[in-house]
């Protein structure tokens, strides 16, 4: 019988990438086409529409800013950590925690003017999310407590802290017994670019570059480079591997806590437990699209942001939220699927070595996969 | 299909491989018989490994034909190669440190449903049908390189492997180890299974293997069909094409300078929290080398890491350049003079998946700043500095370091080093692996920096060479110095029972 083994290929060319991506697309489309099909839909229709509601015109484009914006910055932090070989699965908890210190700011100093008030907002909001993580780091850096549990626990308790202050301390008691906390002050919304897009997304685009650049041109981006892909290269030139790791998983909080602060100012009138909205684990996904790379954050964020938008819109059409969350996975896995053809090939092989042809090159042994191993 | 090469365990034709930069083999030929060991000889960089590994199938060539056992193979991985009878044992090994000898045995290849004991039972009969003692039951991070190799052996027959490839399989071993794997070598060859034998020890080379091929700048320079009728010269001469020095002359002694490294009482444990060093103390003196002589697992290997700091002595205190670094990280000792080559090169001195400009300035990225900014134009000069004044053979600086040859990788190593001007360097095996005018080349850079004045603490399991460049031998026994001995004067059977543990009073 045949079987399918990954190989990985001896160089990644950039071009493959291109044609992964797009071939994946295409085939989610198909399926989607499917499933449309059955489900007694028009795909083309469908398709149509949500093609509009995410690019055409400044509205939608900005709408798709508008969600990729905290996208961009969820992938951001968790690439982070991954560029070390973390895992932040707490995205979502730390871009709560951000929140909440942000809109607490907000309510005692909201005698400020705007520029200053959002730019304490924005600060607290980094903090907030380095607070929530720094458990979980020091946990890491220097008992190697594992921070995929950790960080993710973390994320159920910021949620219930805000559910908490939502019904207790902080409501608002002009909700009218609605269990709702006071709205941040007017000043202290980001300004706006066009339609609903604001200036977190320059924000989220300056933090890219600046990261990227910092860990290709940096000596502290070339230490942090050598610990993430040789711990003991790193100990050997004196690097301390606790200190990188502590500070990529508080910068990598950090960041899901600016996050928070960005969503708070930018996009909702007031802190609120579904403020988070699955931006911080969808991170994940972004910074496994963009294989850990800053540059492949903002290609995978917008995607991402267009994919939601996108899906939205086709409710209008009647079509169910299962219909669409569907077709909006089916489009994501599409995506993480070609992405691991960017560092694999794919080979067919008959029982005991006999070869199919193929013309591409064989590569080192541990790393081919079986998929029947897997 | 009919074939010429039917005759032959592995026929390797007009082989030819090219990387980014590079061109590793060039058509080579390697004819291998049934039933013999041979031996596949080149220079540092002459495509040996690239050769073995288009045979392993981890690479496919460009160009050439691979026939194994009289049949024409078109291996697309390893897999494929191993299903073929072709099982290899790497430079660096393979194996899962947090398994056991039996689990990465059957890695793999586990035999649908056996009970664990059961594999234990017949890995352990396995490895007493050949010789090689290995508890099955072991976890393999607590075996010493010569164990770990047996165990890369064991996995081959595991899987009946016809041909089995040993890169640079002494390398790693004790004299007595690299004895017992010749004998473990001869038993497969009688049963008809053929050898591979990559080395660059050409006295074990002649020892151990019938025939040999010699490769020169990725082609077949020449091939011996009986290795008795060759000497050692006329060996070496094939490879380099010219007849290739032994060892660099003894340098005339000099006076000592000051005390540059000194250790006091110093203990510690090894990575299974046992005592490997006891009650060291030792000095070194600018301008001397000091040669740490001892059968490997004595001690040599968290000796070195207590200098340098990587590992935490129990007790004791170490000194560089007069100044106490007991509590000191790594780097700040190197800041203080102190530089370190250490025997692990790809999983310690050097960062494989980074490339050779990164890893050229592993040490000196700090003053290849302008404010923040790390200036890659500098560290690209840096490299290229490195790369000429030690004569590395390189492709593309920006590929990974993983692509160079074990004897560029040393000289890469060794020049980062050497590049800050240290007052005391540690070299831990600097020439294991490495061809004739590669160990010239290190030897002789060792020489001058003891000529500059720098105190070298030479570690290796070469004797001829410790002898040939130490000031002072100090011979480890189970984590102690049993002895102190001048280099030139002291008959070797002296040596040999000191390192045994029975220092001659
Ligand atoms: N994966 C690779 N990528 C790029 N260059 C490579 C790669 N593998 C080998 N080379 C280059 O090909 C040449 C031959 O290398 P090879 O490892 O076969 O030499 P070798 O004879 O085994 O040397 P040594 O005795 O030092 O181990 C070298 O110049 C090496 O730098
Ligand atoms: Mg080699």
């Amino acid at each position: 019988m045949m079987r399918p083994v990954l190989i990985r290929r001896e160089r990644v060319v950039p071009a493959t990438q291109a044609v992964a991506f797009v071939v994946g697309i295409a085939t989610a489309l198909v399926l989607g086409l499917i499933l449309l099909w059955t489900s007694g839909h028009s795909p083309a229709e469908v398709y149509e529409r949500m093609f509009d509601a995410a690019f055409m015109g400044t509205d939608s484009l900005a709408r798709t800013l508008e969600r990729a914006t905290p996208l961009a910055l969820t992938g951001l932090a968790v690439a982070v950590a991954g560029s070390m070989g973390l895992w932040n699965i707490g995205a979502e908890g730390q871009m709560m925690a951000g929140a909440t210190i942000a809109a607490g700011v907000a309510m005692g100093a909201d005698g400020l003017s705007g520029p200053l008030l959002i730019a304490l907002m924005v600060v607290s909001g980094v903090a907030g999310g380095m607070v929530l993580m720094l458990g979980p780091a020091l946990a890491r850096s220097h008992l190697g407590v594992s921070e995929i549990i950790t960080t993710l626990m973390l994320v159920y308790v910021a949620i219930r802290v805000v559910e908490w202050l939502e019904t207790g301390p902080w409501k608002d008691p002009e909700s009218f017994g609605f269990a709702v906390i006071e709205p941040v002050p007017e000043q202290a919304s980001l300004p706006g670019l066009f339609g609903r897009a604001h200036i977190g997304t320059l924000i989220a685009l300056g933090l890219l570059l600046v990261f990227s650049l910092a860990v290709s041109r940096t000596a502290w981006g070339y230490e942090l480079r050598l610990a993430g892909s040789s711990p003991n290269t790193a100990r050997y030139a004196g690097i301390s591997l606790r200190r990188k790791v502590l500070t990529a998983l508080l910068l990598s909080g950090g960041i899901a806590g600016l996050a928070g602060a960005v969503q708070l100012t930018g996009s909702a009138t007031r802190l609120e437990s579904g403020l988070s909205n699955g931006y911080g684990f969808a991170g994940i996904i972004v910074a496994a699209l963009a294989l850990m790379r800053p540059s492949g954050v903002v290609v995978a964020a917008f995607v991402f942001g267009a994919v939601q938008v996108g899906g939205q819109s086709i409710q209008t059409l009647g079509v169910s939220s299962a219909i669409s969350d569907i077709l909006q996975a089916m489009i994501l896995f599409a995506a993480l699927v070609a992405a691991v053809f960017f560092n694999y090939r794919i080979r067919w092989r008959g029982p005991a070595g006999r070869e199919s042809s193929d013309d591409e090159q064989a590569e080192a042994g541990d790393d081919a996969l079986t998929m029947e191993g897997v | 299909m009919a074939s010429s090469g039917a005759d032959h365990a592995v026929w390797l034709r007009g082989i030819e491989k090219q990387f980014p930069g590079v061109i590793a083999c060039a058509g080579a030929d390697l004819r291998v018989r049934p039933g013999t060991i041979h031996a596949l000889l080149g220079e540092n960089g002459a495509g040996k490994t690239t050769m073995v590994n288009v045979l392993a199938g981890v690479y496919r060539p460009d160009g050439g034909e691979v026939w194994v056992n009289g049949q024409q193979r078109f291996f697309h991985s390893p897999a494929d190669a191993i299903a073929a009878g072709v099982g290899m044992v790497y430079q660096e090994f393979r194996l899962v440190p947090n398994l056991t000898v039996a689990e990465n045995i059957v890695l793999g290849s586990a035999p649908g449903l056996l009970r664990t004991n059961e594999i234990e039972e017949r890995v352990a009969e396995l490895s007493a049908a050949y010789g090689m003692a290995a508890d099955p039951t072991r976890p393999v991070w607590q075996l010493s390189m010569g164990e770990r190799q047996r165990v890369e052996i064991l996995k081959s027959l595991w899987r009946n492997a016809s041909v089995l490839v040993m890169d640079e399989p002494t390398a790693v071993l004790t004299p007595g180890e690299a004895a017992e794997l010749g004998a473990t070598l001869r038993a497969m060859a009688e049963e008809g299974r053929s050898v591979i034998y990559i080395s660059h020890k050409l006295d074990q080379v002649v020892a151990f293997c019938d025939e040999a091929t010699v490769l020169r700048q990725g082609k077949t320079a020449a091939t011996v069909d009986n290795l008795q009728d060759v000497d050692l010269t006329s060996l070496a001469e094939m490879m380099v094409g010219t007849s290739g020095g032994g060892y660099v002359d003894r340098p005339p002694p000099r006076d000592r300078g000051p005390e540059v490294l000194s250790l006091q009482n110093i203990s510690a444990l090894n990575d299974r929290g046992l005592p490997a060093l006891a009650d060291i103390n030792m000095t070194v003196h600018s301008g001397e080398i000091v040669g740490i002589v001892g059968v490997s697992g004595n001690g040599q290997k968290e000796l070195a890491e207590v200098i340098t700091g990587l590992r935490r002595p129990a007790q004791g205190r170490v000194a560089v350049n007069g100044q106490d670094v007991t509590r000191a990280s790594p780097g700040d000792r190197y800041g203080l003079g102190l530089a370190y080559v250490p025997e692990d090169r790809l999983g310690v001195g050097l960062a494989p998946k980074m490339s050779v400009v990164d890893n050229s300035v592993v040490r000196s990225y700090k003053s290849q700043r302008r404010g923040l900014l790390l200036v890659m134009d500098r560290c690209v000069k840096f490299c290229q500095t490195l790369v000429e004044r030690f004569g590395v053979r390189v492709g593309r600086l920006n590929d990974p370091i993983a692509g160079l040859s074990g004897g560029n990788l040393q000289r890469l190593l060794l020049g980062r080093e050497l590049a800050e001007q240290p007052a005391v360097l540690v070299a831990a095996q600097p020439t294991r692996g490495l061809d004739v005018q590669g160990v010239a080349a290190i030897q002789s850079h060792l020489v001058e920096q003891r000529a500059n004045g720098v105190g070298v603490l030479l570690i290796s399991e070469d004797l001829d060479e410790l002898q040939a460049l130490s000031d002072v031998l100090l011979v480890m026994y189970e984590g102690r110095v049993v002895g102190e001995y001048p280099p030139d004067v002291t008959p070797r059977t002296i040596l040999g029972s000191a390192m045994a543990g029975n220092p001659p009073t």
